[in-house]
């Protein structure tokens, strides 16, 4: 793409030192966090734990106490116009202009930034799915339907950066797979740097590369969401579901077997597994099920928050 | 920079996409038909003219456009904050002040728009149902002390009243921008109109100085027209200079608030 200027290697954008006091709190504090391109970071954490605020501060709807967001090299204290050139983002929910069509709006916000052409407009509705309904005003969409012009107009201009937050709000399942399947094809085939926020766990794990974890405005960690394929070759728990647990158990007494409800719990890797059920079914104890119990970053969010409530 | 123009015509789309905005125009449209006709059907001494109608319809109908702006302002700027979209409006290339400015000018824009139409629709229609009139000045026309020709004295008292509307507009923008409650700025700016006009007229009464330097006692300059002192020996060019500067208080307040303030609705 023409105007990503970093280099691949360079992050998008880097928050650094990023800090928000109000009265006398300090809603965040100190986040320091790089945004690389073509990947889907997630930015998770309990209400109230400063989501929201530190995306408004990174688009500049609210001014930051400390510290500075740079946006492919511009300053958004002091470059606002250059740093917010290359964002698309839809803050909280996707409000649009009802009283006008879904193209009118489109129309509107693409008078903002040169070189939207109608032909881009057409483009980016059909991308979305809302060519049927585009020129009906905003009041007759649903939910998911703004949602999806929502993100029309915040990839209308080829943004290098998409800040979305809290995107499956009010999406039907059908419609929250849609929405994952088309971030991760824009992060992997237009290389745009996506960040998302939310409180949904198990939405994050299946959308992003990796997330941040916030809680109460600190940064507290940073790690990154392993595939299916890529848990498979490290070692894990193993359940083996059969019929005859105790004897199970016995057999697999080199593996230090644990005796479950269902069956016997291991530690293994992928080949292991595999000897381990041929064992089993050369001793005539059925095998019902295997399965992998990884921990979920539900647990580790859990254990990381102190089991603060989520939702 | 891309072309300023193009956030104007954005302004003016919202403007003009609503229903409200051709129930304004046409209410107006109705006021100057029905005030026009009924001025010629109960014309029994023949007293009526082109003039002196335009001059009635501009006289009580102005302070429509006034009000009708003070709404449409308030909807400008409270109402972008209260529906959410101020937040996809402020996350483009574009300074918090040339969005304001855009949002200012289109708003102007709207009352002189309107003005031209009450002007032109009662101009013509009168025209054809009273005639043009021999009155050679404004004078023979209406009675006022001023000799402009009748046409050109109807255009000061236009423009005059289209300065006391912008500063009622710029107030409520200002309210508006202030309190980020469309209502409010409403109600505000009217209460302040209406209770300056009243209070100043007793206040006028008063002789201390700092009664001249009241806003509500300069917004009717078209009084100056008909000649050249009023009460407190006050003057065209002492009004004038004391709506510069509660105009330039009014728009650095705008400016400085809407550019300082975090949006977090």
């Amino acid at each position: 793409m023409a105007y990503v200027t970093v280099s691949d290697e360079q992050p998008i954008v880097r928050l650094q030192q990023v800090t928000k006091v109000i009265g006398r709190r300090t809603i965040i504090d100190g986040l320091t966090l790089d945004i690389p391109p073509a990947e889907v970071l997630g930015f998770l954490g309990p209400n109230g734990s400063g989501k929201t605020t530190t995306i408004r501060m990174m688009v500049g709807l609210m001014r930051m106490t400390k510290g500075d967001v740079l946006i492919g090299g511009h300053s958004v204290r002091d470059e606002y116009e250059k740093a917010i050139r290359h964002v698309g983002a839809i803050v909280e929910n996707p409000e649009m202009y009802k009283y006008m069509t879904g193209f009118q709006n489109l129309l509107h916000f693409s008078r903002m930034v040169p070189g939207i052409t109608t032909q881009r407009i057409d483009e980016v509705v059909q991308l979305v799915g809302l060519k049927e309904r585009i020129h009906d005003k905003v009041k007759t969409y649903s939910l998911g339907m703004r949602q999806r012009l929502g993100v029309a107009q915040a990839i209308m201009h080829k943004p290098s950066l998409l800040i979305l937050d809290e995107p499956t709000n009010g999406l039907d399942p059908a419609g929250i797979r849609e929405l994952r399947d088309y971030l991760r094809k824009l992060a992997k085939e237009e290389g745009i740097a996506v960040f998302v926020s939310s409180h949904l766990l198990s939405e994050m794990e299946l959308m992003c590369d990796r997330v941040a974890i916030i809680q109460a405005g600190k940064l507290i960690d940073v790690r990154i969401i392993q595939s299916a394929a890529q848990l498979a070759d490290t070692t894990g728990s193993v359940l083996f579901e059969v019929d005859r647990p105790d004897d199970a158990v016995a057999l697999l007494a080199k593996h230090e077997a644990a005796r479950m409800d269902e069956g016997a719990l291991v530690r293994a890797d992928r080949e292991t597994v595999a000897r381990i059920n041929a064992e089993l079914v050369g001793a005539g104890i059925q095998v019902y099920g295997i399965r992998v119990l990884n921990k979920s970053l539900e647990d580790q969010f859990l254990e990381m928050t102190g089991g603060s409530p989520l939702v | 920079m891309y072309n300023f123009l193009q956030l104007v015509r954005n302004e003016n789309m919202k403007i003009y996409r609503r229903i409200g905005t051709w129930i304004m125009f046409a209410i107006i449209l109705v006021i100057v038909v029905v005030v026009s006709i009924l001025s010629k059907v109960f014309d029994d001494n023949g007293t009526g003219s082109l003039w002196s109608v335009m001059n009635n319809i501009e006289s009580f109908t102005y302070l429509l456009i006034t009000i009708f702006t003070v709404v449409v302002s308030a909807e400008s700027v409270a109402g972008e904050f209260s529906s959410g979209t101020i937040k996809l409006l402020l996350i483009r290339p574009w300074s918090r002040s040339k969005i304001l400015l855009s949002k200012y000018i289109a708003l102007l824009q709207f009352a002189l728009t309107l003005s031209i139409v009450m002007l032109i629709s009662s101009f013509v229609l009168n025209l054809v149902l009273f005639g043009y009139g021999d009155a050679k000045t404004a004078n023979e026309a209406l009675g006022v002390a001023n000799n402009s020709g009748p046409f050109s004295y109807m255009l000061q008292v236009y423009v005059l009243d289209y300065i006391g509307l912008i500063m009622i507009v710029t107030l409520s923008f200002m309210l508006s921008t202030l309190f980020r409650s469309g209502g409010l700025a409403i109600g505000l700016s009217m209460f302040i109109y209406f209770f300056g006009i009243i209070a100043s007229g007793l206040l006028s009464m008063l002789d201390y100085a700092w009664v001249d330097y009241l806003l509500f006692l300069h917004l009717n300059l078209k009084q100056y027209l008909g000649s050249e002192e009023i009460t407190h020996n006050l003057t065209m060019g002492f009004s004038l200079s004391v709506l510069v500067g509660y105009y330039l208080l009014f728009v650095a307040i705008t400016w400085y608030v809407f550019n300082r303030r975090d949006v977090a609705t």
